[in-house]
């Protein structure tokens, strides 16, 4: 009698093991994100995991945006996407063209029977991932804008006003100049993210319509129109002027000019506001945050910057269940909570991106202590709007904006001038527009 | 007198076969296949519209002005990544053919830089030479060399051939020295008898020796030179500044993955594969005809 119990046992713990392993169903989330910032974001899905026990949440780095995207691409048509992805600005248009590839967030919500009022969101977050009846297509998660950092110690060095940030682009030059000339710092000012500062952010800034059908929202077969805003131009040659002698100098894609602001070497520095924490941790130097410059002689500016950073979308799949949307939204629901989202905001210099997480922050006195902290609302909600500070939504922008990197280096090596540099943007541009459109009909 | 040895069962070769075969079929074939048949279609990255347009996309990687400069980009550098890859190799292995004591600790010391991955090798001479940090970079800036491969691209082009071809010295080092080693030494002492002075022994008699290797070496380098410098590049300069270092296969990666544009890439990844088609049987028939000195 003894021996069939004892056979028993590994089969009896076998069926535990697959019943608790089947009660907890898993989320597939995918970030882009590493540093400071991907650990909290990562961390906010054990915080999740340990609040409940009905769903799982895995949260994994598959590369920076553009690979990502690429894997979450090779998953779909494998059938087994992450269920969700956070994506860059940049790939917005492409995801919104992927009809049927993605679940608007709103109706993932309305399908798990939780209450979700776009409006809770912060109108330029609304109204750059929103669709014209008001749902939100992905949930705005790290929401940043672009923001001016400079160095105060080298500010004092070179006898400028280190309470006195420069407002317009004349005076970032001036004050430039001033670093060089008083060798303050080996240069004066670089740049991160090129083409989001220098066309997306600046057309924002300056109202401007950088292509047709309301900067691509209103249909595939919008078309660039960088050559009927010579302020374009002009703010690449200014660039390219100053790089002759460092006031500017170039730094890189990406985030890769940051080293130059953070090691001192460059005493001012357009970043991401989500870049804050960064600095913060790697700067040896006081340092101060203003609004993005504008030109003082442009109709009408400063209007608002635009908003950048990524969303998080929720992938469809043949075989997906009702139990496995739910727990996105679970999910998803969580990370909108005032806890994560004030904790996020604060850690990592993402502004909130709903309108109570402000609103608690502001309660609490956090922009009063934090002086500088309320400059990237500042800059892109309190600020004047226009037609043209909603955002854009071109297909294939990653590519788009690589084209623009690549001819506006070329000026910056004396190959070209700011305004061929802005034809050839535009031409290539198109090009590509149209392959785009090719695709989507 | 050659001895045949003939398999009993006509099934036995095929089943000894058969586990090469299979990856070779999966590993190659397949993926081969696949991209020959994407290159004939314009699709959206998730696949929902897919069209037949035949060679149109070959037609377009042809008629791109960027691809063409690419491909003079790609000649410029494989050329350059593997001459500076043999010339020190070549150098390195006379001279270590001359070591007599610790001569395998030289050699196995020789070998490190090859079990480098390509990336690693690519951020090593990144810091280095990075213009704000890198040790290199701050000798050139004393001796008066404006040195800005963020900027400059010839600058970042001669930082990716550097950390390409530094990789593969090791390999043509292995391959000059086994060859050098197997030149009878009574040639060399022949030749020293009727007073023929290094310099002179080395090319009279050694290098067109070596001949058979350094004809290999070309073509395994360009090869390396062609495709497996991806790590490298992407680690040092994503294909910049202003698509200075951008190569064929660094232009496939880009258009395919960053830019999903499947169809244009897999047109330009099929023209890279016939491109090392060409390679191969070239070297191959050399290889069967190369002249023996023995």
């Amino acid at each position: 009698m003894k021996t069939p119990i004892r056979l028993l046992i590994p089969a009896l713990l076998t069926a535990c093991l697959s019943t608790a392993a089947q009660a907890q169903t898993e989320i597939q989330f995918w970030m882009g994100l590493t540093g400071v910032n991907g650990e909290l974001l990562s961390r906010f899905g054990e915080d999740f995991n340990k609040s409940q026990s009905d769903y799982r949440v895995v949260v994994s780095f598959k590369g920076q945006y553009p690979e990502q995207r690429a894997a979450a691409v090779a998953a779909y048509r494998a059938g087994n996407p992450p269920h969700i992805m956070q994506m860059f600005d940049a790939g917005s248009g492409d995801m919104m063209s992927a009809k049927g590839s993605v679940v608007p967030v709103s109706e993932v919500f309305k399908r798990a029977g939780l209450q979700f009022n776009p409006a809770d969101f912060i109108p330029a977050a609304r109204g750059y991932y929103g669709v014209p009846n008001g749902d939100l297509l992905s949930m705005p998660f790290n929401v940043s804008t672009t923001v001016l950092f400079y160095n105060k110690d080298a500010f004092k060095k070179a006898g400028l006003d280190a309470d006195k940030p420069p407002q317009t682009w004349p005076e970032l030059i001036s004050a430039a100049n001033k670093i060089r000339s008083t060798n303050a710092a080996a240069c004066g000012y670089t740049t991160a993210w090129l083409a989001w500062v220098m066309l997306e952010q600046f057309s924002s800034r300056h109202n401007i319509a950088f292509g047709t059908k309301g900067n691509g929202r209103a249909g595939a077969d919008a078309e660039l129109t960088l050559v009927a805003n010579p302020l374009l131009a002009r703010q690449v040659q200014t660039l390219v002027d100053m790089q002759k002698d460092k006031s500017f100098d170039y730094g890189g894609r990406s985030n890769d000019a940051a080293a130059k602001f953070i090691s001192g070497e460059c005493a001012m520095f357009t970043q991401s506001s989500g870049g804050l924490a960064a600095i913060a941790t790697g700067a040896k130097f006081q340092f101060g945050v203003s609004q993005l410059p504008y030109w003082p002689d442009a109709k009408g500016a400063p209007y608002a910057t635009t908003i950048g950073g990524a969303s998080l979308w929720v992938f469809n799949a043949p075989k997906r269940s009702d139990v496995e949307f739910r727990g996105v939204a679970q999910f998803l629901n969580f990370l909108r909570s005032d806890k994560v989202m004030t904790e996020w905001a604060k850690t990592t210099g993402f502004l909130p991106a709903t309108n109570s997480a402000f609103k608690a922050m502001q309660d609490e006195g956090f922009f009063a202590k934090n002086p500088g902290r309320d400059v990237p609302i500042l800059s892109l909600i309190a600020a004047a709007k226009g037609d043209n500070t909603n955002g854009y939504r071109f297909g294939r922008w990653t590519e788009i904006r690589d084209v623009y990197h690549d001819e506006v280096e070329k000026a910056l090596q004396g190959k070209q001038s700011g305004a061929e540099a802005m034809l050839n943007t535009e031409r290539r541009g198109n090009v590509l527009l149209r392959a785009f459109e090719r695709t989507v009909n | 007198m050659q001895r045949k040895v003939v398999f009993p069962q006509k099934g036995l070769p095929y089943w000894l076969l058969a586990p090469q075969l299979a990856i070779t079929l999966v590993f190659f074939f397949w993926p081969g296949g696949q991209a020959m048949y994407m290159s004939l279609l314009l699709q959206d990255p998730f696949g929902h519209s897919v069209q037949f347009v035949g060679l149109e996309n070959f037609r377009l990687v042809f008629a791109d002005e960027d691809y063409l400069q690419a491909v003079w980009r790609t000649a410029y550098f494989s050329l350059a990544v593997t001459v500076l890859a043999m010339v020190p190799g070549l150098a390195l292995a006379v001279m270590a053919d001359r070591v007599i004591k610790g001569g395998t600790a030289y050699t196995t010391a020789m070998l490190v830089p090859y079990a480098i991955a390509p990336a690693v090798a690519g951020v090593l001479w990144l810091f280095m030479l990075n213009p704000s940090i890198g040790v290199m970079a701050w000798w050139l800036k004393h001796a008066g060399v404006a040195w800005n491969p963020t900027l400059d691209g010839s600058d970042a082009m001669w930082l990716v051939i550097l950390a390409s071809a530094w990789k593969q010295v090791a390999y043509n080092f292995l391959f000059f020295l086994a060859g050098l080693q197997a030149i009878p030494k009574s040639l060399l002492e022949a030749a020293a008898i009727d007073g023929a002075r290094p310099f002179r022994r080395f090319y009279t008699i050694v290098f067109p020796l070596l001949s058979p290797t350094t004809f290999f070496l070309l073509v395994v380098g360009l090869v390396y030179a062609f495709f497996d410098t991806f790590g490298v590049i992407d680690a040092v300069s994503q294909g910049g500044p202003a698509s200075a270092t951008e190569t064929l296969v660094y232009k496939v990666y880009k258009d395919g993955i960053h830019s999903l544009d499947l169809g244009g890439s897999a047109a330009q990844s099929v023209v890279l594969m016939v491109i090392v088609v060409a390679l191969t049987m070239i070297q191959f028939r050399f290889i069967e005809r190369r002249v023996h000195y023995s």
